[in-house]
């Protein structure tokens, strides 16, 4: 029983840390700017397609360098051009402005590929067979866990300790408030899109490992997923989004196992509708009280 | 507290209202009573729960233990459930039993109307339409027939422009029915909004601090105004206000609220006389 | 104000556009030979209508009521398969469900109705299943509101996303195949066989919303819109309004894919994805997030764009002007930074929230002549301050070329790599003009 199920769980166990490094940006950024940032998911997707085009002329390592300071690029030019000048217009435009800057990027993705699946590079050393139990599985299955964790302990010491950890928590109880306080709010914003973005690009990494191909539309979905991930967990919560994505992960792997491939997609939306119902603020979320 | 003394009907009741926002009582216990045709004023300072108050009577929130009656009948009530049973910390938690929620469109079908303290105009709307939508509920023609403007719907538009007219020629809105909403200086939005809680023909009228930011020409303007809406559309009126002048003009009896608890209340005389009421306005020896 | 028309007069005109703009997408459609480059102005005018009306429905939502919905098309792919599903002639069931054995539903409402009562049965079997299709969908719809309805602004934006995403899925599943034939495509299915078609369909439903928004109703949506505690304070069922605006949104959104099937002639799930209900918000907004008018010039603009002025952007030469960049992919990019720049800089869109009148149209006209005998010294007065804005851009450009012919260099070195970096460049470069 449990060796036809472990390579799933296990399966889900490595796409659930994936998604956790996405939605870290999601709900950081929600947390923050309250925007979904739906280009989220389309850096996470450069960011996989520049790797492929880098490994041509550098060595893996130092792609991968380059890649994050790519993906982190991008994502603050991101904020700075489509939505710092919209910060004070209303949430809808911002988020129309997001949009926008997802169709951008797709459709640049589209026209550097020509609309074919990239072959995204083989890692050697995420390649290696490992095995645990019974099950055979690949090194990335077994490093992606260990790597989500550690990454998200540094992050969580980064926001509980340090001066701009406690800036970013002042910022999304009270952006203005704290703007009166004289926090630097932009450099709050950016350093919240470079890690975000720096997280997503490591995530792309580990992803597209799993998959042999990649193209513009490969953002899409485990963008929204991790987005659902965030939400899940209680959006505005680092280990919220990371615990909520390990779920999801997991959860998606053993429907896939039970043979229902074609809803694995669909399962995420039925259980992000359900969480909306039942607990509107996710499993770590805080209530929040309109003022009449 | 002594018992008032008013023969007329009890138009709006609250018994033991209060609202604990997590471990914060916003409201604390609160008994209140208004009279047909009576004016009744909730002062305290910033911060009291005065406007939490209005929004357990309008179904904004749900208080979390207390009832609240209009017209003789209950029509919210709650105790303190879950979580709350123990974080409770107010009085009276055993007394109520029930739980009956009502949502704020439904209390206005009631005849509780309300205006806000923070003006809350249809900002995309003109002047009348803003009063026309508080007409809308009124209306009986189905989504169908209104879109296929049929002999009915067109009837009832017909009404309802033409009753929203007489209303804005009442409250001198008449020249400025087709500005947008938004466009009004201050105080002619205050009236707006005034004249919007009026179409929908409540019995009873909230104010939210109906006079903040007007001079005292202005306040004693809005005092006469309130009272002649009062006799022409025989309302009961509780209002929230900070301006004493106005308070003390109009009011026929006052509560006082300080850190949601309710420290007195009576006839202005009484009000102004009381220690406690002093007290909170002023600061105390400490 | 001078001289505004007459109520009669207003009647009249509109009338006569109406007719006259008909007789020549009739006429148009049927003489001008397929081989015109002109045959792309009726495909514009039919693919633009569908839009129009899709847009329309969204901007009811999003527009009116203030509902960020972006299910819109899920609902279309739901009225796109109904309708074909319900109109393939009998005869072509083993060629289309030719996995699923024919499939299982062996009838088309088309022939049937066709063979009763001749050419009218033809058109009534077309529209009961087009109008059965919008149905379908406002009974799918309502029952998502029911639980969606509830959220937040951005919540509800996520869920209805992924609400369409679920229906995309559900229609590629193989165990449904004998119905929606899995994820093979539906063909063969009845056509229109004039562009009228659908401008005459999308026309009537495009009015049936401006009378919705006109009535009590719409102004108990806007109420909703423009602040939401307000109208519930007001007596207004936000749950009833709001699920009456969804309900009737996605009816409409529901007979545009019907629609949208025909002009097709085949569908698929795959392109009802998220792109596609981007490109109709994108299409609500370049017209005005507010404005019917807008969203109908606004799906007009972008398919001719997409479709027909801009194509040239794909095959190497456009306007003359003839580049290696332009290969297959790139109409799309410079699309999307236009687009960019209306989000950005003309945030109220074409029309904003005004709405089309022959008063304001005339006035408009009147305005023309002294707006181009000003002309001139306007042109002056722009030209004046865009050669100081380029002077002091000109140091921002000479950096940018610095970087861009480092890259070509790096390019012409054998690596493919740099076509890539303009990404960063444009976005810097249109970062410096807004400022």
């Amino acid at each position: 029983m449990i060796n036809t199920w472990l390579p799933y769980i296990l399966a889900g166990i490595a796409v659930g840390g994936q998604y956790a490094l996405i939605a870290i940006g999601y709900t950081m950024v929600y947390g923050i700017l309250r925007l979904i940032n739906f280009a989220h998911g389309d850096v996470f997707m450069w960011a996989g397609l520049i790797m492929v085009y880098l490994v041509t002329i550098l060595p893996i390592w130092a792609s991968i360098i380059v890649v994050i300071i790519f993906a982190i690029l991008l994502g603050t030019s991101i904020e700075k051009v489509a939505y710092r000048p919209l910060r004070s217009a209303p949430r809808m435009s911002i988020m129309i402005s997001a949009i926008g800057v997802s169709y951008l990027l797709q459709n640049f993705a589209l026209y550097i590929t020509g609309g074919l699946t990239k072959t995204y590079p083989t890692i050697k050393w995420l390649q290696k067979s490992v095995k645990i139990g019974s099950a055979s599985t690949k090194m990335v299955t077994v490093i992606t866990p260990i790597l989500t964790i550690v990454l998200v302990v540094l992050l969580v010491l980064l926001i509980q300790k340090t001066k701009i950890g406690m800036a970013m928590r002042a910022v999304s109880r009270d952006f203005e408030t704290s703007s009166l306080m004289g926090i630097d709010i932009n450099r709050v914003i950016t350093v919240t899109f470079v890690i975000g973005c720096g997280l997503a690009a490591i995530g792309s990494v580990l992803y597209f490992s799993n998959y042999t191909g990649i193209q513009p539309m490969s953002g899409a979905m485990p963008g929204l997923k991790a987005f659902v991930a965030a939400v899940f967990g209680g959006i505005g919560s680092v280990p919220g989004a990371v615990v909520g994505a390990f779920i999801i992960g997991v959860c998606e792997n053993l429907i896939k196992g039970a043979g229902w491939t074609t809803f694995s997609d669909a399962f995420t939306f039925v259980l992000l509708i359900i969480i909306l119902m039942v607990k509107p603020t996710g499993l770590f979320g805080e209530k929040n009280i309109d003022k009449v | 507290m002594a018992e008032k003394k008013d023969n007329r009907e009890v138009v709006l009741r609250l018994s033991d209202i209060t609202m604990q926002f997590g471990g914060v009582v916003a409201v604390d216990n609160l008994n209140l009573d208004v009279h047909k045709n009576e004016i009744v004023g909730l002062i305290g300072p910033n911060g009291a729960g005065k406007t939490t108050a209005f929004n357990c009577i309008t179904g904004v929130y749900e208080p979390t233990n207390g009832a609240v009656e209009i017209n003789g009948e209950v029509v919210i009530e709650n105790y303190p459930q879950g979580k709350m049973k123990d974080a409770y910390k107010g009085k009276n938690q055993g007394k109520y039993t029930k739980a009956l929620t009502m949502l704020p469109d439904k209390v206005t079908k009631l005849g509780v109307a309300r205006t806000f303290q923070n003006i809350r105009l249809f900002k995309g709307m003109t002047v009348l339409e803003n009063v026309m939508v508080a007409m809308h509920m009124n209306q009986s023609e189905s989504v169908f027939g209104a879109t296929f403007r049929s002999k009915k719907a067109r009837e009832e538009e017909k009404t309802m422009r033409e009753e929203a007219m007489e209303l804005l020629k009442k409250v001198d809105l008449y020249e400025n029915r087709n500005d947008m909403a938004t466009s009004l200086p201050y105080g002619k939005q205050r009236h707006l909004e005034i004249a919007r809680a009026l179409a929908t023909h409540p019995s009873i009228l909230l104010l939210d601090e109906p006079a903040a930011g007007m001079n005292p020409q202005e306040s004693d303007d809005l005092m006469k105004f309130i009272g002649r809406i009062r006799d022409e559309f025989d309302l009961s009126i509780l209002m929230i206000e900070h301006h004493m002048q106005v308070i003390m003009g109009i009011c026929e009896h006052i509560y006082v609220l300080n850190y949601g608890g309710q420290i007195a209340d009576g006839t202005p005389e009484e009000i102004q006389a009381n220690s406690a009421v002093i007290e909170a306005y002023l600061g105390g020896d400490e | 104000m001078e001289n505004t028309l007459s109520k009669k007069t207003k009647n009249v005109l509109t009338v006569v556009a109406i007719a006259l703009f008909l007789i020549l997408v009739y006429i148009g459609d049927i003489t001008i030979s397929p081989g015109s480059s002109w045959k792309m102005m009726i495909t514009v005018i039919e693919k633009g209508s569908i839009f129009a009306l899709v847009a329309a429905s969204m901007n009811l939502l999003n527009g009116f009521t203030g509902l960020f919905s972006l299910g819109q098309a899920g609902f279309m792919l739901i009225g796109a398969y109904t309708y074909a599903i319900f109109t393939i002639p009998a005869k072509s069931h083993n060629a289309v469900y030719q996995y699923f054995d024919g499939g299982l539903i062996k009838w088309s409402l088309v022939e049937i109705l066709e063979d009763k009562i001749g050419i009218v049965g033809h058109y009534i079997g077309m529209l009961i299943p087009m109008i059965g299709a919008g149905l379908l969908v406002a009974v799918i719809a309502f029952l998502i509101g029911i639980p969606v309805l509830r959220l937040k602004s951005d919540y509800l934006a996520i869920a209805t996303l992924g609400f369409a995403e679920i229906l995309r899925a559900f229609f590629q599943w193989n165990t449904l195949g004998p119905v929606t034939n899995g994820s093979n495509v539906l063909r063969k299915y009845a056509t229109y066989d004039n562009a009228i078609f659908p401008v005459v369909v999308s026309g009537i439903c495009i009015a049936i919303i401006l009378l919705l928004i006109n009535s009590t109703y719409g102004r108990a949506f806007r109420a909703i819109r423009d602040d939401e505690i307000a109208a519930e304070a007001m007596g207004v069922n936000l749950f009833k309004h709001k699920e009456m605006s969804f309900v009737i949104s996605s009816f409409f959104a529901g007979i545009s894919g019907a629609l949208l099937a025909m002009f097709q002639t085949t569908i698929n799930a795959t392109p009802f994805n998220t792109v596609m209900t981007y490109e109709i918000l994108l299409i609500v907004v370049i017209g005005g997030i507010g404005s019917i008018t807008g969203s109908i010039i606004g799906a007009f603009l972008f398919t001719a764009a997409s479709e027909w002025w801009l194509r040239g952007l794909d095959a190497g030469s456009w306007l003359g002007i003839n580049s290696s960049l332009m290969r297959p992919g790139f109409r799309k990019v410079v699309f999307a930074i236009l687009i960019m720049l209306v989000v950005l800089f003309y945030a109220q869109g074409i029309m904003g929230s005004r709405e089309f009148s022959w008063d304001s149209f005339l006035a408009w006209i009147k305005g023309r002549p002294e707006a181009i005998k000003t002309w001139p010294a306007r042109r002056k007065a722009k030209a004046a301050a865009k050669k100081e804005a380029r002077a002091t851009k000109a140091a921002a450009r000479a950096k940018a070329k610095a970087a861009k012919d480092e890259g070509e260099a790096k390019k012409a070195s054998g690596e493919k790599l740099f076509t890539a970096l303009p990404v960063s460049d444009e976005v810097m470069v249109f970062g410096k003009e807004g400022k």
